[in-house]
């Protein structure tokens, strides 16, 4: 029987309430009018943290030519940082024609002798995909001949979207490496984190807090970590997905198999933070934990708002625009009010129904719901008197001509803006712009235009 | 001129510092104005492109897929996704061109581009850059061979003004207007195939990303066979000379390997004086001329005493190692991304096309990089200065304000390794 994922199946995932509605856009993009990644760059985003890992891409130049280096999820793996080492067979025209198996056996080979990793992801991308080879075969083979797995991972670029390959990704991890090895020991408190990929360390702003109050992070998907632990991950007693829709269907069926139950959350902002931790104690469904839990809490949130205290005057009164996508949409706008700044428009084009219902919720009535950022929000900026305009960079311009601040909203691929922790970074780097006169000086009329 | 590895020599490549040609190629189409490039294969590959572009260029950059899937591929003899892909771009965009590039998915089921351009009716270049095959470099230079081919109209005729430039990929915008300044400072009227100077360089205007702006016009390059001269730079561009050549063979053509260093300026000097009749040339040429001989003497302590690596596409390593091998640096190992009839010439000790893994394995041979930003880690574990050029630059602002040829830009580059060099020893030395 292949192992490939059945991909219809990953499709209509019945634990996603939206699939109804996004069926048809997974399932074909339109030529000629598409953006965003591919099912393998999805795969890659859910897998590619395992630091002690080998992330072997088996293809052509492209796929890993243009995208190794550049995701920084930070971890504390002591060996080489294999995140940050890309391995690609760069297949050529004869490997096209001949198929390029060998080549694939003999990169493992040469990855197992010089790097020595606990495990080896193969990804298929599209033309390994279409020729045909077979990494079931290569990857059973080179596990018997290692002794350490060896993951295929089946999913090129042409089945679909990002969004679908990180289901993909999900699913390797669930066919050969979860539940083939046991813990050393377990707790009560223990739990996976499924979804958070360590992105300029955005777990270790909450994941402290996990650890003062005795729940144990007994695995993740995937970031900070570790093959040992994913594999003995179906011994948790409860999957915490975090802002990762993607990865319903592994949970669902991590439920079916092992009976984990699962929660969904965001560790984005204050509110969120708060709600996050007491969900995960509630789920664990311990009374002690929840009080402890809530104490926590309110010791938290106090710190918080004594470091947040001086940028309380700047922050007083500032109206903010924010055009971006998917779940940041909501969680930014929510950080952003956590911090005192009104939000008078977020950008809710490029987010699922689920995440307009959130922005909605954060807005209120009156906050508007751009569903054409690009037209509306030099409009509403003059209507709502913005002061701060936060998005891409090509909206820098509009911002500039409107003279009022912008920051990056793609800056927090730098640092982290996430947990309790990472709203400090966010009021530092919303201050300074609120504070530059660059965007009022960039703007200045050049003498022969006056 | 040492010892040359043409081939890879490990099954993988690790820590890669090649890309693939339709990079190269939907670049080269960001050097016409009002372009729409068009990546047909996966999606994937346009995004990651596109994320690619943003960040080293810090720019919009207009860039559209035929999003091939699974079900698609099959059926589909890409006749279908770019029709409709041309449909859909035009519902939005109006642009001048359409520039057409495969990648490895439909040239292995054997699309056949000629015949889909043919059933499109919309002005549209198309070129084959699949990519398991050559890299970044030949993918740009196949592409302005294809703009040639496909748009330029014959002549019989020359204008003597008129002078066709031809830069390789890894030339930086302000290069290529240097370059041109430089020509038009003997009075020619220069346009560049394909054109970043005006695109790419970093200006602030209103970019929305929704089609390429700046670089040359669709009928600049219509009407590029009357020029009298026509200058390649790199040897991947001779390919593209000869092509424009065909269309009118009055035109008189100049290679250039590469720009880098005093006596391949004086070269070009030597040429457009020639072409001109002029004695001499504009006055600030021959005062940076000698700032440039100044900087050599000035510098040649510090590089004369420093080993170099330089990673980078086999044009780009050609003016490097030339630059720094004039004033007694010593380029200890050149890796190059692919194979080149460049890599026989380099000025390096010792060539290899290889990756990242290999410079690391050869550590110990060097003190101070030279390439892109992926050498980051490289230089961090072992210890080694570092001097950041070529494809990726996601690290550092202004990456395409530098310029490192003719009298300027060399005087400049060599300050700029010199100094590096010098702040690098003295970093080892206080341990
Ligand atoms: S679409 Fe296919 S070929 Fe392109 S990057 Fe994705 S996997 Fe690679």
């Amino acid at each position: 029987m292949s192992q490939k994922p059945k991909i219809k199946e990953l499709l209509v995932e019945s634990a996603c309430e939206h699939n109804q509605t996004r069926k048809a856009a997974c399932n074909a993009p339109t030529p000629g009018a598409t953006t965003g990644g591919c099912a393998f760059e999805g795969a890659q985003i859910a897998l590619f943290p395992y630091a002690d890992a080998a992330h072997l891409v088996h293809g052509p130049i492209t796929c890993l030519g243009s995208s190794w280096e550049t995701r920084a999820t930070k971890t504390t793996w002591p060996g080489r940082d294999l995140t940050q080492v890309g391995f690609t067979t760069d297949i050529n025209l004869n490997d096209v024609v001949f198929s390029g198996e060998q080549k694939l056996k003999d990169a493992i080979d040469y990855i197992m002798a010089h790097y020595r990793p606990e495990a080896v992801f193969v990804y298929a991308t599209c033309v390994t995909a279409m020729i045909g080879d077979d990494l079931d075969q290569v990857c059973k083979q080179a596990a018997a001949k290692h002794g350490v797995p060896m993951v295929p991972v089946h999913a090129p670029g042409f089945v679909g979207s990002k969004n679908l390959g990180s289901r993909l990704g999900g699913e390797a991890a669930l066919r050969h490496l979860i539940g083939t090895l046991e813990p050393e020991t377990t707790t009560a408190f223990d739990i996976n984190l499924i979804g958070e990929y360590n992105v300029t360390g955005d777990m270790w702003q909450y994941k402290h807090l996990l650890d003062e109050l005795g729940i144990r992070v007994l695995a993740t998907l995937s970031g900070d970590g570790r093959i040992r632990e994913i594999r003995s991950a179906h011994r948790a007693r409860l999957n915490v997905l975090v802002c990762a829709k993607s990865l319903i269907s592994l949970t669902r069926k991590m439920q079916e198999k092992y009976g984990i139950p699962s929660i969904s959350l965001s560790f984005y902002g204050r509110r969120d933070t708060s709600k996050g931790l007491l969900a995960i104690a509630e789920a664990l469904g311990d009374t002690d934990l929840i009080r402890r839990t809530r104490t926590l809490i309110v010791r938290e949130e106090a710190k918080l708002a004594a470091q947040l205290e001086p940028y309380r005057a700047v922050f007083a009164g500032k109206k903010a625009v924010l055009n971006t996508g998917g779940n940041k949409t909501w969680s930014i706008a929510a950080a952003l009010q956590d911090l005192g700044i009104e939000v008078v428009a977020t950008a809710v084009k490029k987010a699922t129904e689920d995440d307009r219902e959130k922005a909605r919720a954060y807005l209120g009535d009156t906050g508007v719901l751009m569903m054409n950022p690009g037209a509306e929000q030099a409009r509403l900026i003059d209507e709502k008197g913005a002061h701060l305009l936060l998005a891409g960079g090509r909206s820098l311009y509009t911002a500039i001509k409107k003279g009022i601040a912008f920051a990056d909203v793609n800056q927090e691929k730098k640092k982290s803006y996430g947990g309790y922790a990472g709203l400090l970074n966010l009021a530092e780097d919303l201050k300074n712009a609120l504070e530059n006169p660059v965007f009022k000086l960039a703007a200045r009329r050049a003498p022969w235009e006056k | 001129m040492g010892e040359v590895t043409h081939k890879r020599l490990k099954p993988l490549q690790i820590n890669p510092v090649k890309l693939s040609q339709p990079m190269g190629a939907t670049l080269a189409f960001m050097g016409v104005d009002n372009c729409m490039p068009l990546m047909h294969g996966g999606q994937g590959c346009t995004s990651f492109t596109k994320v690619y572009f943003t960040r080293h260029f810090c720019e919009p950059i207009a860039i559209q897929t035929t999003a091939v899937t699974d079900a698609l591929a099959v059926l589909d003899g890409g006749d279908y996704s770019i029709v409709e892909s041309v449909k859909n771009i035009c519902k939005k965009v109006s642009p001048s061109l359409i520039g057409l590039h495969t990648t490895g998915l439909p040239e292995t089921k054997g699309d056949d581009m000629s015949w889909i351009a043919k059933q499109i009716d919309f002005p549209l270049v198309y070129v084959n850059t699949p990519d398991y095959e050559g890299g970044f470099e030949s993918g740009w230079a196949l592409t302005c061979k294809a703009l040639i081919e496909q748009l330029v109209e014959p002549a019989r005729i020359v204008n003597d003004n008129k002078l066709v430039l031809l830069p390789h990929i890894s030339l930086t915008p302000l290069e290529v207007e240097k370059i041109k300044d430089f020509i038009e400072g003997f009075g020619f009227n220069v346009l560049a195939l394909p054109d970043l100077a005006s695109s790419l360089d970093g200006h602030l205007g209103e970019k929305q990303a929704a089609l390429s702006s700046g670089g040359i016009s669709v009928n600049e390059i219509k009407s590029l066979a009357d020029a009298g001269v026509v200058i390649s730079v790199g040897d991947s561009m001779q390919n593209s000379a000869a092509a424009l050549l065909k269309k009118n063979p009055e035109m008189r053509h100049q290679h250039f390997s590469h720009l880098c260093g005093l006596e391949a300026t004086d070269s070009l000097v030597e040429l457009l004086l020639a072409e001109t009749g002029f004695s001499s040339p504009p006055l600030t040429l021959a005062r940076w001329r000698k700032r440039l001989q100044d900087a050599m003497l000035d510098s040649h302590f510090s590089l004369g005493q420093t080993r170099f690596l330089v990673v980078g596409e086999p044009d780009q390593l050609a003016g490097i190692c030339q630059a720094l091998s004039d004033v007694g640096g010593k380029v200890k190992v050149a890796i190059s991304t692919v194979d080149s009839p460049q890599l026989v010439k380099l000025k390096a000790d010792k060539v290899l096309v290889g990756d990242l893994e290999d410079a690391e394995l050869l550590a110990a041979e060097y003190d101070l990089i030279i390439g892109n930003c992926h050498c980051e880690a490289l230089a961090h574990r072992q210890n080694k200065g570092l001097v950041v050029r070529g494809f990726p630059n996601w690290e550092e602002v202004g990456n395409s304000l530098k310029h490192d040829l003719l009298y300027e830009g060399g005087a400049y580059f060599l300050f700029e390794c010199a100094n590096a060099a010098t702040t690098h020893r003295a970093h080892l030395a206080a341990g």
